[in-house]
């Protein structure tokens, strides 16, 4: 530990002292509200199973609602990436398309998802939209940067056949990146799932938009028992995709890896 | 420079239909500083087996990609088959359909199968409709298969790059080139890092396809003693300069560059480069 180490330290506990005070981060008032958490498990239990279906519904809808814009989203940005990677086209075209891409992602999904409520209203169809730009700006930024790591052999050996650019892109780019693609997906649906369940939150569908309204009407019982669902589904998401991946995924990644002399 | 080629006394014959490559006084540089290659002058006959030996670095490399146009010279004239390489000339696109281009590392598609990847050489016969569906005609598949034959990679269509040995990816992207129906295959350093043996059964199949179909290889080797042993002619680059162009007849090793130089000063000469 040198003393140029503990001005640092120094520096950052002095930053979180003023910074927590300044926001009001109170220790004693989260022990203090600990009890509360008991009342809420005692309205849970209290709340009728019937609401069990409807949060189970709601999480479905949510979950299909994070599909269709996570699909939308990919197909859209596939282009886009083929578009805006350097190796494959000209300064002229990669640039503004990367300029658009980097404004959609300066946008978090719940502001996204505020301007669809204002633009089509609130509903489920909004939070779809917000999904599909969310996954837009930033599949299309991964896929780019893949396809720019591409190994420059194979591009050499088909290019100098002579072949078209599209030829080029359908049997070398897009093979040779797929299997970065296929997780990327996975990792995408999963990530907008747990996005989607708050959406509600601004009125575009989904399960947050029943867990904001109990909370407003003080059924915390009822908004505890969504939040459940959510917790147990994405858990079980988060299992499955591990499964997927690696069985499909980093199997044959791994048997790239070990064959590439 | 194409007057100059015209007007004046050709380096070369061009009468003859013999020569397939002529380079005359060829530069070329990756940077404006630096010359990877400087004045070149070789002619590669139809039909022949060349080999261009060199440490690394020398611009080996270089060489090659100037034959399928993939770099163009900064000064010098090059003719393919008596056509200056140029991708947006329809004659040398054509042309470029026939020049198979196996690259050091060989470029082909890991995740994919043999078979794909060796009907990849058929795509300028394919038409838009075809190639966007990935539709191989019949015709063609059954070729890709009997080419697969041809290099020893009978049954083992469906599999795999990843899952192939070194020597059986080679075979491969020859397969590749094969089925481009080439006039031209350019081999960067295909059997450098393959065992004795199986470099030679790599070798053999390369001479055995030429036979078959006229073809002229242009190969990058490594190792001085394998390309003597195979080629025609053996280019000796050193420094972006060709210093030294040889072949062997009978038992002596003659100077094709100058003309003057006995077997043992050749093999001095090279020893001499390559202990350094
Ligand atoms: N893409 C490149 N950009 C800049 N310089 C390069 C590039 N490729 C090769 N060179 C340089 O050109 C020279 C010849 O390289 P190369 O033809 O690859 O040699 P070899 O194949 O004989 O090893 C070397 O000095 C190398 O550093
Ligand atoms: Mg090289």
């Amino acid at each position: 530990m040198t003393p140029k180490n503990n001005i640092v330290i120094g520096i950052i506990l002095a930053l979180l002292v003023v910074a927590s005070y300044n926001v009001e981060v109170s220790p004693v008032e989260f022990v203090e509200g600990l009890p509360n958490l008991m009342i809420v498990i005692e309205e849970m239990v209290a709340v009728e199973p019937k609401y069990i279906p409807t949060a189970l519904w709601a999480m479905f809808e949510t979950i299909q609602m994070a599909f269709i814009g996570t699909v939308i989203g990919i197909a859209i940005a596939l282009p886009l990436s083929l578009l805006s990677a350097r190796n494959l086209n000209s300064k002229f075209v990669y640039a503004p398309i990367r300029a658009l891409l980097a404004a959609i992602r300066t946008f978090p999904s719940i502001l996204w998802a505020l301007l669809f409520v204002i633009m089509v209203g609130s509903g489920t169809f909004a939070g779809v939209l917000a999904i599909t730009m969310y996954t837009i700006g930033f599949i299309a930024k991964l896929q780019y940067e893949v396809i720019e790591t591409i190994d420059s052999d194979p591009m050499d050996a088909v290019s100098s056949i002579g072949v078209s650019k599209v030829q080029l892109i359908s049997y070398v780019v897009i093979p040779e990146s797929a299997s970065h693609l296929l997780s990327q997906m996975l990792y995408m649906f999963d990530y907008n799932i747990r996005q989607t369940s708050i959406l509600g939150l601004v009125g575009a569908g989904g399960i947050g938009f029943y867990i904001i309204n109990y909370i407003k009407f003080f059924e915390y019982g009822k908004a505890a028992i969504f939040m459940l669902v959510v917790l147990i589904t994405v858990l079980v998401i988060d299992w499955a995709s591990v499964k997927i991946r690696d069985k499909y995924i980093i199997k044959s990644q791994h048997g790239m890896e070990v064959t590439t002399k | 420079m194409k007057q100059i080629q015209m007007t004046k006394n050709p380096p070369f014959s061009l009468i003859s239909t013999k020569k397939i490559i002529q380079m005359s006084d060829v530069w070329t540089s990756y940077d404006s500083k630096n010359f990877a290659l400087e004045g070149i002058n070789l002619s590669i006959d139809r039909g022949t087996n060349y080999s261009i030996v060199g440490q690394s670095g020398s611009g080996k490399s270089t060489l090659l990609k100037l034959m399928n146009s993939m770099m163009i010279p900064s000064k010098g004239i090059i003719k393919i088959d008596y056509i200056t390489p140029n991708m947006n000339d329809k004659k040398f696109k054509k042309m470029m359909h026939t020049i198979g281009y196996i690259p050091q590392n060989l470029g082909l598609i890991k995740n994919t199968t043999i078979l794909e990847n060796v009907l990849i050489g058929s795509l300028p016969r394919l038409n838009k409709i075809q190639s966007l569906l990935k539709k191989f005609p019949e015709h063609e598949i059954k070729e890709a298969k009997r080419i697969i034959q041809l290099v020893g990679l009978m049954g083992k269509e469906y599999r795999k790059i990843y899952m192939l040995s070194g020597g059986e990816k080679r075979r491969v992207a020859i397969a590749r080139a094969l089925m481009q129906k080439p006039t031209i295959l350019l081999a960067d350093e295909i059997v450098s890092e393959l065992d004795h043996v199986t470099a030679r059964e790599i070798m053999d199949l390369i001479v055995d396809a030429q036979k078959r179909m006229n073809l002229t290889a242009i190969m990058v080797h490594h190792d001085m003693q394998l390309a003597l042993e195979y080629a025609n002619r053996v280019a000796v680059i050193k420094e972006g300069r060709k210093i030294l162009e040889i072949g062997v007849e009978g038992d002596n090793i003659v100077d094709f560059q100058t003309g003057d130089m006995t077997t043992e000063e050749i093999m001095e000469m090279y020893s001499d480069d390559t202990k350094k």
